[in-house]
């Protein structure tokens, strides 16, 4: 199952309007370590449907969104609840320290 | 030793920068009206002054004030000291444990005078004594309370117009004055670059306190404060402007756009509000749109400071204190343009001691204010933003000081504050023609500051009613400012190394790329001399220096060659140096010894840049002058009296000392002014 696409508007909307918690990897498409996260975030999508939503935002048709962010570099996912900025994790990570990190969020 | 004390409650309110010469061309013009009636109450010289120390730098100049020592003495002879490791690195100094002079409120605090020192940038911090009667507030910097440690955020101008279709944030962009607030590239503002300078981390940063070193040339006028300071910095945010939707409390009407806060990871949505005749002048803004009640609501054109909301940290949010003000607001509410300050953490209290001080003016004052650092040669900004947010910033100064003194006891009081010097760094010398600031108003930045002194006159308003109450009370600062007469030649900076005269005259050797540009590396093997900070030379000396190749035997003819060719060095077709002495011979200026480098030399009046590199006696255009201002009031003090006393800055501490009935401090080098005292001596 494939990640919904955010741009800047579509972000306001679901981060900071209807307050989802969620995360968001911000990557690039030719980005090797990219396309290695990317589909581990699709495979666990599932397991937390209605729950936390998963989102990617592309940071080269997005630059704004990564300046924003003050990002250095992708991948990296943002967490967010409640309109609020949570954490994130930088470069290449593996299955275990995403669930673990969206459980600590949701527990927050 | 037992002295009787002339007084029991001594104020020192410290206005760094303050100077004589403007502030009685201001009382003159009838807008200092209570300097005028400290004046008339107390004592002072007709010139108002007093003779500061050299160098005319701050925390050199107010460690004199703590001690009564000169500074080759304290040995704080600038921001700066040399570092032990290359002649080209320097090590930042406004720590107290540098200061080999002992402090007067040690003194009065083991004397057992409750004691306050609140940001006195001249070794004050860390405490220097353990003894429960002192209690010491920040020191670390010479700007505000908590400046250097508590800054979550940095200042923004939110700009929000229909036109603008998504959110855009650009962070710490160097804004030209003129330049709009929209943001049209991007990507062009978004490559890293290397920073032009390190210094203001080090400065206003933690890394301050470690002790780090740092490498900074002064090779052209773009390495000059004067020319850094100018041009302000500051986050913009570009917003989109629409009617409010999916709002709980919006009412009909309402627009809405977005502010982005915590290093643009925070958004805060903000409602534009009409009034009851249907005009669009204030604005709410909101945690989020689910929330019935706003943060704050602002009126437009009106400053409101103490606006405590969380910051984002890495996920973890901190209440912080934030200034905000609605510069415009169009009528019908299609754009608006703010500014919110940094965003001071109100829990920071690692410069409090005790620490349950800050608690005690947070809960009964508010939290600390921060101050603003854009304007420059913007002078939209310096009128909307900066001069409101500094009297913001001094009125909170003064009512934390009043109500510690109100609640605690406090028998001396020693107390600084930054507002006239934090100006005078970024547009005094703006307020004269000079040709590289040719569009900017020269008037105009004279009636800035104008502002500024009007704004300390209110200041100062605020403890007036301490005479009444048998206090006595000491207006004093550092240095002054001068107004320059010319766009300074390249010696005698104070941030670092500087490199343009020393090079020009075979000293300095810089290694230069292949366009023969210089490199920001020394050429050791060649360079037998450096100009380093303020006011001073070392000679690069074979078994004393890391790189050292000049043979001891040589040193003393080799300074008397240097000392030639500063005085015969033509700038403008004129002699720059004033003064250049031996280490040794020095001492008839205090700036001996280990601290003071090998040649002490100063920069000829005419030339001089705000303060630091000339005479304490410099003058400068607008009637401007480096002397520091020196009126005694109160208790203990003859009333509307003049002397022509030379007082001289290391005379300070020990009036104080008289006054309160302690003994001097242990290197203090001046003597009690007798002659504005009561009593007969």
């Amino acid at each position: 199952m494939s990640l919904e696409q955010l741009n800047a508007i579509k972000f306001e909307e679901i981060i900071y309007d209807n307050l989802e918690s969620c995360l968001v990897i911000f990557s690039r498409k030719d980005c090797h370590v990219c396309k290695e996260v990317v589909p581990l975030l699709e495979e666990l999508q599932p397991n937390y449907l209605g729950k936390f939503g998963f989102y990617y935002v592309d940071v080269e048709e997005d630059k704004n969104l990564y300046q924003r962010f003050s990002l250095k570099g992708v991948p990296q996912i943002l967490f967010f609840k409640e309109g609020e900025y949570q954490a994130k994790l930088v470069g290449a990570v593996d299955e275990d320290k995403v669930i673990d990190k969206i459980d600590e969020v949701l527990e927050s | 030793m037992k002295r009787e004390a002339l007084t029991q409650k001594l104020l020192v309110l410290g206005v760094d920068g303050m100077d004589p010469k403007l502030s009685r061309k201001f009382m003159d013009e009838g807008i200092m009206p209570n300097l005028q009636k400290l004046l008339a109450k107390g004592s002072a010289r007709e010139d108002l002054g007093h003779l500061g120390v050299l160098p005319t730098i701050t925390p050199a100049a107010w460690t004199t004030l703590a001690t009564g020592a000169y500074p080759g003495t304290h040995g704080i002879t600038c921001f700066w000291r040399q570092s032990p490791h290359s002649l080209d690195a320097v090590v930042y100094n406004m720590d107290s444990r540098n200061c080999e002079a002992e402090q007067l409120w040690n003194v009065t605090a083991d004397a057992g005078l409750k004691t306050l020192v609140w940001h006195w940038p001249g070794s004050a911090w860390p405490p220097t004594s353990d003894n429960p009667n002192l209690s010491v507030v920040d020191g670390t910097q010479p700007g505000s309370v908590n400046m250097g440690v508590a800054q979550l955020d940095w200042e923004k101008i939110i700009f929000a117009s229909e036109e603008i279709k998504e959110i855009q944030y650009a962070p710490k962009l160097e804004r030209p004055a003129g330049t709009g607030c929209m943001i049209s590239d991007l990507s062009a503002i978004t490559e890293e670059k290397e920073p032009t300078t390190d210094m203001m981390e080090l400065w206003y940063g933690e890394a301050a306190m470690t002790g780090s070193e740092i490498r900074e040339y002064i090779m052209g006028p773009e390495n000059m404060e004067m020319v850094i300071e100018s041009i302000p910095h500051y986050d913009v945010v570009n917003s989109p402007l629409k009617n409010a939707e999916g709002w709980v409390a919006a009412p009909a009407d309402a627009k809405e756009f977005t502010i982005l806060t915590s290093d643009g990871i925070v958004r805060r949505p903000t409602l534009i509000l009409k009034n009851a005749d249907g005009i669009y002048d204030r604005i709410a803004i909101y945690k989020n749109k689910k929330a019935e009640s706003p943060i704050v609501v602002l009126e437009v054109g009106k400053m409101v400071s103490g606006i405590v909301d969380d910051i984002n940290k890495e996920g973890v949010l901190k209440p912080a204190c934030r200034t905000m003000k609605v510069l415009e607001l169009s009528t019908d509410g299609t754009s608006v343009k703010m500014w919110i300050s940094n965003a001071l953490d109100i829990a920071q209290d690692k410069l409090w001691h005790p620490k349950e001080l800050l608690k005690d003016i947070v809960e009964n004052v508010g939290p600390v204010q921060p101050v603003s650092l854009v304007g420059g040669e913007d002078a939209y900004l310096v009128e909307k933003v900066y001069e409101p947010a500094w009297d913001s910033y001094s009125q909170w100064q003064a009512k934390a000081l009043n109500h510690l003194i109100k609640t605690r006891d406090f028998q001396v009081v020693f107390t600084h504050l930054h507002n006239v010097d934090c100006a005078g760094h970024m547009f005094w010398h703006l307020a004269k023609n000079l040709e590289r600031w040719s569009h900017c108003d020269a008037e105009v930045n004279q009636n800035f500051i104008r502002k500024f002194y009007i704004q300390t006159d209110k200041y100062i308003g605020e403890f007036l009613h301490l005479l009444d109450e048998g206090w006595t009370v000491l207006l004093l600062a550092d240095h002054g400012l001068l107004v320059g007469e010319e766009f300074p030649p390249q010696i005698g900076e104070y941030g670092g190394m500087n490199v343009q005269v020393m090079q020009e005259l075979g000293y300095t050797v810089m290694k230069q790329d292949e366009n023969g540009k210089n490199l920001k590396e020394v050429d050791w093997e060649k360079t037998t001399a450096v100009q380093s900070r303020s006011n001073y030379i070392y000679i690069n000396l074979k078994g004393r220096d890391a790189h050292g190749i000049v043979d001891p035997a040589d040193k003393y003819e080799l300074e008397r060659r240097i000392m030639s060719d500063l005085y015969s060095y033509r700038y403008k077709g004129q002699r720059i140096i004033g003064l250049a002495m031996r280490n040794k011979d020095a001492v008839v200026l205090g700036t001996n010894g280990p601290q003071c480098g090998d040649i002490f030399f100063t920069v000829d009046e005419g030339f001089s840049r705000l303060h630091g590199d000339g005479l304490s006696t410099t003058d400068g255009a607008f009637d401007t002058t480096v002397t520091p201002i020196f009126i005694a009031a109160g208790t203990g003090i003859k009333e509307n009296f003049t002397t022509t006393r030379t007082i001289r800055q290391v005379d300070i501490a020990p009036t104080i000392a008289t006054l309160v009935g302690v003994r001097m401090p242990a290197q203090c080098e001046g003597a009690p002014i007798y002659q504005i005292l009561d009593e007969e001596f």
